[in-house]
C-alpha cells in the first residue's frame, strides 16, 4: 500500500483528473474490452490506485490491456481522463521495471529497425510480388538521439537487465 | 460645535488592569493632553456610577466629546453610547479603546511597555476624538407593499404570509396558471401530500375554515384582499430604490375574461385546433383554447396565441354562454409601486437530450421524471396509468437513471439534491398500485438526507425496487421488438448488466427557471455561475440579495424540496417584513460623502461600490461628478480607497482623524522595539486582535492598532503615511479574501498592499516591512503570531531612515 500513489499519478501528465473519480461505472459499461476480458475494468484500476495498490496496479497485466479507444474518456461525467491516466501509470510501471513482452520487442525493434515490428517474411514476399524493394532498417540515427535526449535508451537497457 | 472638550474616562476593570498597567501615569499623562479637560478613574464606565459620572460631565457642559477606554468592549460600547446620546451627546462623538484585550493581556510580560502603549492608545483616540462630527439619524419612507415573482409553492407562500401581515401583495405568474413546477409534479415527498396543497391563510376568509393546509383552488387565498394575483405576467423594468421600487409588469392577452368564464368547456368542443400538450408531458393534446386541469387557479380558460386562429374561426366566441371570450384582448403594461420584491422563480429540468447516448426526444419510451409524475397523476393524460408512450400500453420493466447532468462536470457539476427522492417516491407510487411491475433504479450515490427520506429508501427496498450502484453509459433501442435496453455495470459486483426496460426515466438534473437570468439584470442582482439567484450568504444572511428589498425564496436560489421551500419562502417573507413594517428605513449617516470640487469624469467609485450605491451626474453640463445614495452606501469606504482624486471621504472616519490618530499612536515608543502599525478593518480583522487579548496570547507591546470600517478604505499613500508617521512596520489586517463583509475591500486592499510594495522596492525600503493578513475571530494566535515575527523581522532589518523615520 503506498498513499502517496495518487499524488505520483495526478503529477504526471494525463494524471492530473485521477481524484475526480466517484466511481459511477461509466467508463466500464463504455468499456469494449471490459465486456471481453474480464481482467480489465478501468473503474477497478482508478479505484485500486486511489487506495494506494501501488505493486497490483503496476505489476499486473490490467494497465497493458486498453485498447485506447477513449469511449471512457467521452464519457465520464466527471471529465476525468481516463485513457491518459492508463497511459500515465505505464510510464510509470515502464520506469519501475515492470513491461510486458510484448512492449519490449517493440522497443527492441524500434532501435534495430526503426519500427515497432520486424517486416515478416510474408510481407517481404508480398513486397517483391508487386516488385517492391527489401524493407532495409530506417531512420535508426535519429531515433538513437530522440531515445538518448529523452532517457528511453537508458530505461530500456534497465529492462534488459531485469528481464 | 464649540471648543473641543474631551473627557477621558478610565475603567480599570475592577482595578484587576492596574496590576499591570500604571494608572496613575497613565491618568497624569492624559490630564496633560490637550483638549482634554475632564478624566475620570473608575472600576467601570458602562453602567451605574461610573456611566452616571459620564451622563453628568455631558449634561453639565464640561466635556462634548467622550473617549472611554473600557474592558467589556462590545457590549459596553453600545450602553454608553445609548446613555450620552440620551444625554444629549450624539453618540459619535464618542471614541472608544479597549485596554484589556488590546494592552494589559496580551503585554502582561512587560508591564512598563503596556503602560507607554495605553498612552499611545489613549492618544490616539483623543486626537481622533477631537476631529470627529456629529452624524444625524437619517429617514426613508417605505412602502409596506411587495410585489412576489412566480406563483410555485415558494411564491404563493410568501405572498400569503406577506398579505397576511397587512401588506399589499402583488403576485405574478408567467404561466397562465398559479402552481408552477408543484402542479405538474403530483405528490410531494416525503409528507405524500398532494403538490397542490398549501398552507392556508391566517386571514378571516368567510367560509373557510383555518384548517392547516387546503388545496390551492379552496384555500381561499385567492380571496385574501390585499392579494392581487396576475398571471400570463412578467417583470419588464425595474426602477427606484429600496422600499420604493417602481416596477412595469407586462401582461400578456388570456382572451378569456376571468369575471365571466363559467368552465362550461364547450369552447373546446368546438376549437378546431389541437397541439401536444406541454403540461402534460406531449403525452396527450390540447385545443388552442384550454385549462390545465380543472382545479387551477385561476378557474379560466386561456387561448394560446401562437396557434389560435383568431377571428378566421372565433368558434368559440360564438359558443360562449356568458360571452367571456375577447379575441380583441392585446398585451398591456401594468406600473405598481412596491417597498420590496421576492423572486421566486424556482427551476426546471436539464434538457436531457444534450446526453447524446440516453436518446431522450429520440426514443420515445425515454422519459423523465416530471413527464413521469403526470402520468402517475390521476389527472395526467394517461389518467394514472404508467404507459410507453410509444405504444400507450402499460409499462412493466421500468429503470430509472439518476444525475442525468448532475454531478456532470460536463453539464451541471452540482448534485440536485431532490432527484434520489424524487425518483424513489415515483418508483413505490408505481410499485404500490402495480406490484407486477419491475423497477431498478441506477445510481451513483443515492441522497436521502431529509428526515424521513431514509425511510423511503427502505419502504422502496422492502416492496422489491432493485438498485444498482452505476451510472449506464447508454440507452440502446432492440430494432425488432423496440425494448430498450440499459447498458450498465453494477460497480458493486464488477458485472456488466443489460437492463431490458418497456420504459427508462431520467432524472434530469435541476436548473433555473426560464428567464432568471434576464430577471436578475432588470432588478439588478447577482446570479451563481450556475445561473440560479446569488443568495447574500447562506448562513447569515439567506434568502437577502445584495440589494435591500429584494430577496429570494424557494428553488430559485436552488433546487429545494417542498418543505425546505416553504421555510426558505416563510424567510423570505419575515426579512421584508422586518425591513417595511415600519413603514420607514431608518439608518444613520455613516455613509461616504464627495468633494464635488475634486471629482470628475472617472467612473471609478460607480464601478467599486458593492452596493451600487454611487452614480454619476452631469454638473453644468459638462463635466460629471460621483453622487452618494446614503439610503444604499454602507459606510465602508471602498470608494475612498479607489478615488484617484481623494475627493470621496467617509463622514464617521475621515483622512485627518485616521492621519492623527495614527500619528499619535506612533508619538511614543516606550519598548526598545520597532514600531509596528497594525491597521484592522472593524469587521472580522479588528476581532481577530480581541480574541488574541480575551486568550491572553502574548504579542509585543511595540505593536500598535487602528481600525477602520474595512481595510477597503486604505489607499497607498496611507501605508506610507504610516511609514512617515514613524512606524518601521505595517500590519493590514483585513477578513479573509473571500469573507469581505463589504465583498471586495480585502480582495483590492491585497492588490494595494502588493503595489506598495513595489513603491517601498522603489525608493529603497524593504517590502517585507509592509503585509496583509486575512483573519476571522478564532484565529488571534495568527495575528499575535505575525505581530510576533513583524517585530523579529523589523529588528533583523534595522532602522527604517526614508520617510523621515525614527
Amino acid at each position: 500500500m503506498d498513499t502517496r500513489f495518487s499524488d505520483e499519478i495526478t503529477g504526471r501528465p494525463g494524471g492530473e483528473t485521477i481524484t475526480r473519480c466517484y466511481q459511477c461505472g461509466t467508463c466500464a459499461s463504455s468499456c469494449p474490452v471490459a465486456k471481453l476480458d474480464s481482467r480489465f475494468n478501468p473503474r477497478e484500476i482508478i479505484k485500486l490506485s486511489l487506495l494506494g495498490e501501488k505493486e497490483e496496479i503496476l505489476s499486473g497485466d490490467p494497465i497493458w490491456l486498453c485498447c485506447s479507444c477513449y469511449n471512457c474518456q467521452e464519457r465520464c461525467p466527471q471529465k476525468v481522463e481516463i485513457a491518459d491516466i492508463i497511459y500515465a501509470i505505464r510510464n510509470i510501471a515502464f520506469k519501475k521495471g515492470y513491461i510486458p513482452k510484448i512492449y519490449s520487442e517493440f522497443a527492441s525493434a524500434l532501435t534495430t529497425e526503426g519500427r515497432i515490428g520486424k517486416v515478416s517474411k510474408f510481407v517481404e514476399n508480398k513486397r517483391a510480388g508487386v516488385g517492391l524493394p527489401t524493407l532495409q532498417p530506417t531512420g535508426i540515427e535519429a531515433l538513437e538521439k530522440i531515445f538518448a535526449a529523452t532517457g528511453f535508451s537508458k530505461l530500456s537497457q534497465k529492462k534488459e537487465e531485469t528481464q | 460645535m464649540d471648543q473641543v472638550q474631551v473627557g477621558v474616562f478610565l475603567s480599570d476593570g475592577g482595578n484587576q488592569l492596574t496590576k499591570i498597567l500604571d494608572y496613575n501615569a497613565i491618568t497624569e499623562f492624559v490630564k496633560k493632553v490637550a483638549g482634554v479637560v475632564f478624566v475620570a478613574r473608575g472600576s467601570e464606565f458602562w453602567r451605574g456610577q461610573g456611566l452616571q459620572t459620564m451622563v453628568d460631565a455631558i449634561r453639565e457642559g464640561k466635556v462634548n466629546r467622550v473617549v472611554v477606554a473600557e474592558t467589556l468592549p462590545k457590549l459596553s460600547e453600545v450602553k454608553i453610547a445609548n446613555a450620552i446620546e440620551d444625554a444629549g451627546l450624539n453618540h459619535y462623538l464618542m471614541e472608544f479603546i479597549d485596554l484589556k484585550d488590546h494592552c494589559a493581556s496580551p503585554h502582561q510580560k512587560t508591564p512598563s511597555e503596556a503602560t507607554e502603549k495605553a498612552k499611545a492608545m489613549l492618544l490616539g483616540a483623543i486626537e481622533r476624538a477631537k476631529l470627529l462630527e456629529p452624524l444625524e439619524k437619517l429617514e426613508f419612507p417605505a412602502l409596506k407593499s411587495s410585489l412576489v415573482v412566480g406563483g410555485g409553492i415558494a411564491g404563493m407562500q410568501t405572498a400569503i404570509d406577506l398579505a397576511d401581515f397587512g401588506f399589499e401583495v402583488s403576485l405574478i405568474e408567467k404561466e397562465p396558471f398559479l402552481g408552477g413546477l408543484a402542479a405538474q409534479a403530483g405528490r410531494f415527498f416525503p409528507t405524500d401530500d398532494c403538490a397542490i396543497c398549501i398552507q392556508s391563510p391566517s386571514s378571516d376568509i368567510k367560509t373557510i375554515t383555518h384548517t392547516s393546509r387546503k388545496c390551492v383552488y379552496r384555500s381561499g387565498f385567492t380571496e385574501i384582499p390585499n392579494l392581487n394575483i396576475l398571471t400570463n405576467s412578467r417583470v419588464v423594468a425595474v426602477e427606484g430604490v429600496p422600499g420604493n421600487y417602481k416596477v412595469t409588469v407586462e401582461k400578456t392577452p388570456r382572451y378569456v375574461d376571468e369575471d365571466k368564464c363559467v368552465q362550461c368547456d364547450l369552447c373546446t368542443a368546438v376549437c378546431p385546433v389541437e397541439v401536444p400538450d406541454e403540461h402534460n408531458a406531449r403525452l396527450r393534446t390540447r385545443k388552442a383554447i384550454y385549462i390545465n386541469v380543472p382545479h387551477v387557479h385561476p378557474p379560466t380558460y386561456v387561448i394560446d396565441g401562437s396557434v389560435c386562429k383568431f377571428h378566421d374561426c372565433a368558434k368559440c366566441v360564438d359558443i360562449c354562454p356568458t360571452k367571456a371570450v375577447d379575441l380583441d384582448q392585446r398585451s398591456e403594461k401594468v406600473t405598481m409601486s412596491v417597498g420590496s420584491i421576492i423572486v421566486a422563480t424556482g427551476f426546471k429540468e436539464f434538457n436531457s437530450s444534450a446526453i447524446k447516448e440516453y436518446h431522450y426526444g429520440e426514443y420515445p419510451d425515454v422519459v423523465t421524471n416530471l413527464e413521469l409524475a403526470r402520468m402517475i397523476d390521476g389527472f395526467g393524460p394517461t389518467g394514472g396509468v404508467v404507459v410507453r408512450p410509444s405504444n400507450m400500453k402499460p409499462a412493466k420493466k421500468i429503470v430509472m437513471i439518476q444525475c442525468v447532468g448532475s454531478r456532470d462536470q460536463r453539464y451541471k457539476p452540482y448534485c440536485s439534491s431532490i432527484c434520489c427522492m424524487i425518483s424513489i417516491k415515483h418508483a413505490t407510487l408505481i410499485k404500490s398500485a402495480y406490484p407486477n411491475s419491475d423497477i431498478t433504479i441506477c445510481y451513483i450515490d443515492i441522497r436521502t438526507t431529509g428526515r424521513e427520506h431514509e425511510y423511503y429508501y427502505e419502504k422502496a427496498r422492502e416492496m422489491g425496487i432493485k438498485f444498482v450502484k452505476g451510472r449506464p453509459t447508454e440507452i440502446l433501442r432492440d430494432p425488432e421488438k423496440g425494448k430498450l435496453i440499459v447498458d450498465v455495470e453494477d460497480a458493486l459486483l464488477s458485472r456488466f448488466l443489460e437492463l431490458e426496460a418497456d420504459l427508462v426515466v431520467l432524472a434530469p438534473a435541476m436548473i433555473p427557471a426560464d428567464g432568471a437570468k434576464k430577471l436578475a439584470e432588470i432588478i439588478g442582482i447577482e446570479t451563481e455561475e450556475d445561473g440560479f439567484f446569488k443568495e447574500y450568504n447562506a448562513k447569515l444572511r439567506p434568502t437577502e440579495t445584495k440589494l435591500k428589498g429584494v430577496y429570494i425564496a424557494g428553488g430559485a436560489t436552488f433546487p429545494k424540496d417542498a418543505p425546505t421551500t416553504s421555510l426558505h419562502a416563510h424567510s423570505a417573507a419575515m426579512k421584508a417584513v422586518k425591513f417595511l413594517h415600519t413603514g420607514k428605513i431608518v439608518k444613520d449617516q455613516r455613509t461616504a460623502v464627495i468633494n464635488e470640487d475634486y471629482c470628475g469624469d472617472c467612473e471609478f467609485c460607480p464601478v467599486t461600490c458593492p452596493y451600487g450605491a454611487i452614480t454619476l451626474e452631469q454638473k453644468d453640463g459638462e463635466h460629471f461628478v460621483a453622487k452618494v445614495s446614503d439610503l444604499l452606501c454602507e459606510g465602508c469606504g471602498i470608494c475612498v480607497g479607489t478615488c484617484p482624486q481623494n475627493a470621496i471621504e467617509l463622514r464617521h472616519c475621515r483622512t485627518d482623524q485616521m492621519q492623527a490618530q495614527m500619528k499619535a499612536l506612533m508619538s511614543i515608543n516606550g519598548t526598545s522595539k520597532p514600531l509596528v502599525l497594525a491597521i484592522c478593518c472593524s469587521e472580522c480583522g479588528h476581532a481577530a486582535v480581541d480574541s488574541s487579548g480575551m486568550a491572553k496570547m502574548e504579542y509585543p507591546a511595540n505593536v500598535r492598532v487602528m481600525k477602520v470600517p474595512c481595510v477597503g478604505i486604505l489607499q497607498v499613500h496611507q501605508f506610507l503615511d504610516a511609514f512617515k508617521a514613524g512606524a518601521q512596520g505595517v500590519m493590514v489586517v483585513g477578513c479573509k479574501i473571500d469573507g469581505c463583509h463589504y465583498e471586495v475591500g480585502s480582495q483590492k486592499t491585497e492588490k494595494k498592499v502588493e503595489l506598495t510594495k513595489i513603491l517601498l522596492k522603489e525608493y529603497g525600503v524593504e517590502p517585507e516591512r509592509l503585509e496583509m493578513l486575512n483573519m476571522v475571530f478564532i484565529e488571534g494566535d495568527k495575528f499575535a503570531e505575525a505581530a510576533q515575527m513583524m517585530t523579529e523581522r523589523l529588528e533583523k532589518l534595522g532602522s527604517l531612515q526614508t520617510f523621515g523615520g525614527s
